[in-house]
């Protein structure tokens, strides 16, 4: 789901990358002393989620694991998915340095999204809403995701609904596995660590 | 502080676990498109490919001269190739689209052409070739030379392309992975310093 370099218009690309700077200002200043060791692993994980690919359906797809990212994280999740999308386009070439900001975005703004809307429900007692939600989390964020890069495309692909509709069914199998890694993150976080799901803001400094 | 440091162990474990599944198990794959051009004779030949392996199928191609005019475009077929007649002697700037953000470009200069024998040599043939002993002109020894070249390059050309394709390597993925970690070791570092003030 990068965008390459030279598709978007350079309006689109200056839109993306302010609201990258926003959000990683706001992630920054919320970081607290004792999470970073937790948003260098899970960005790493980020990293190295796009090197798997799922060979079902008729594009190239691979995980992407911002609905994990944006679960533990909060707004957390814009450093360390900037960080590691950086290093995919340097060492991979995957998408590329022009299109950082707007790329970030449209990972880590679905992962915020879920944040707000699941980590409460994730840290319910219940088994049955929590694991529910966790499932949704990893589902949405790849399908958000999915929508807004449609949306980047917007100005150069003319028809949003089309490409909204290619890249939503194209990434159908992965937002089923990013729901089922999902849910096997919180159930194994729930018995050994359940103060990760707490929210991630809790002791900032 | 100890409960913390436990957590972090927690995630840590989980996640050199799954690397350690993820590079055994799978093949390292790779996500981005390439398209890969070069000229037989007056047709230029295009391959477009996911890196990976995956081909591109159903992509659009343009075809760009030097001062960015569009000269034709085309739909890549079930192999991700896709090939058109020279349509004039300039730099071609040949894009590949694949759609949803993916795009790739190749870009073949004039020189190149030239030399492959396109256009430029039909318009020559046929006036100052000199016969020598074989009973052949000049001019044809050449265009014999360069078809078998062309034959015989073609595999290599190929295995160019597959290389141009291969995912990333293991050092490049434990590389970025360091990289991480060293922030991390610099973020932690500078927080420290704020603190001690």
């Amino acid at each position: 789901m990068h965008i390459s370099e030279g598709v978007l218009s350079a309006p689109v690309l200056v839109t993306g990358a302010a609201f990258a700077a926003a959000g990683i200002s706001i992630g920054l200043k919320k970081m607290g002393y004792e999470k970073i060791p937790q948003v260098a692993v899970l960005s790493s994980a980020f990293f190295v989620a796009s090197l798997i690919h799922v060979p079902i359906g008729p594009s190239s797809v691979h995980l992407i694991l911002n609905g994990i990212n944006g679960l533990l994280l909060g707004w957390l999740c814009f450093p360390s998915i900037l960080v590691a999308l950086a290093l995919q386009a340097i060492l991979f070439q995957f998408g590329g340095v022009t299109v950082l900001g707007i790329n970030t975005v449209n990972m880590a703004l679905p992962g915020v999204i879920s944040y707000y809307l699941f980590s409460r429900l994730v840290n319910r007692e219940k088994k049955l809403i929590s694991l529910t939600a966790a499932f949704a989390c990893g589902f949405l964020s790849v399908f958000f995701s999915g929508i807004l890069v449609a949306l980047s495309l917007l100005f150069t692909e003319q028809s949003f609904m089309s490409v909204a509709k290619l890249i939503v069914v194209a990434h159908l199998p992965i937002m089923i596995i990013e729901g089922i890694i999902t849910l096997f993150c919180v159930a194994f976080l729930h018995r050994v660590k359940p103060e990760l799901l707490g929210g991630i803001y809790g002791k900032a400094t | 502080m100890e409960k913390r440091h436990n957590s972090t162990m927690y995630l840590l474990i989980l996640f050199f676990a799954s690397i350690i599944i993820i590079s055994t198990s799978l093949p390292v794959l790779a996500h981005k498109v390439i398209i890969f051009a070069w000229v037989e004779g007056d047709t230029v030949f295009t391959e477009s490919k996911f890196s990976g392996g995956r081909e591109a199928t159903g992509a659009q191609v343009l075809v760009f001269d030097r001062a960015g005019k569009q000269l034709l475009e085309g739909k890549t077929n079930n192999q991700g190739e896709f090939s058109f007649k020279i349509p004039k002697l300039t730099d071609l700037r040949i894009v590949l689209n694949a759609g949803m953000g993916h795009k790739a470009e190749w870009r073949i200069p004039e020189s190149e052409i030239r030399e492959a024998g396109g256009i430029l040599e039909k318009k020559r043939a046929g006036g100052s070739s000199q016969p020598i002993d074989v009973g052949l002109s000049k001019e044809e020894i050449k265009k014999l030379i360069e078809e078998s070249l062309d034959r015989k390059l073609r595999p290599i050309v190929r295995m160019m392309t597959e290389s141009q394709s291969k995912g990333p390597s293991i050092t490049e993925i434990l590389g970025g992975i360091g990289y991480i970690l060293g922030l991390m070791g610099v973020a932690i570092y500078f927080k420290n310093r704020g603190k001690k003030r």
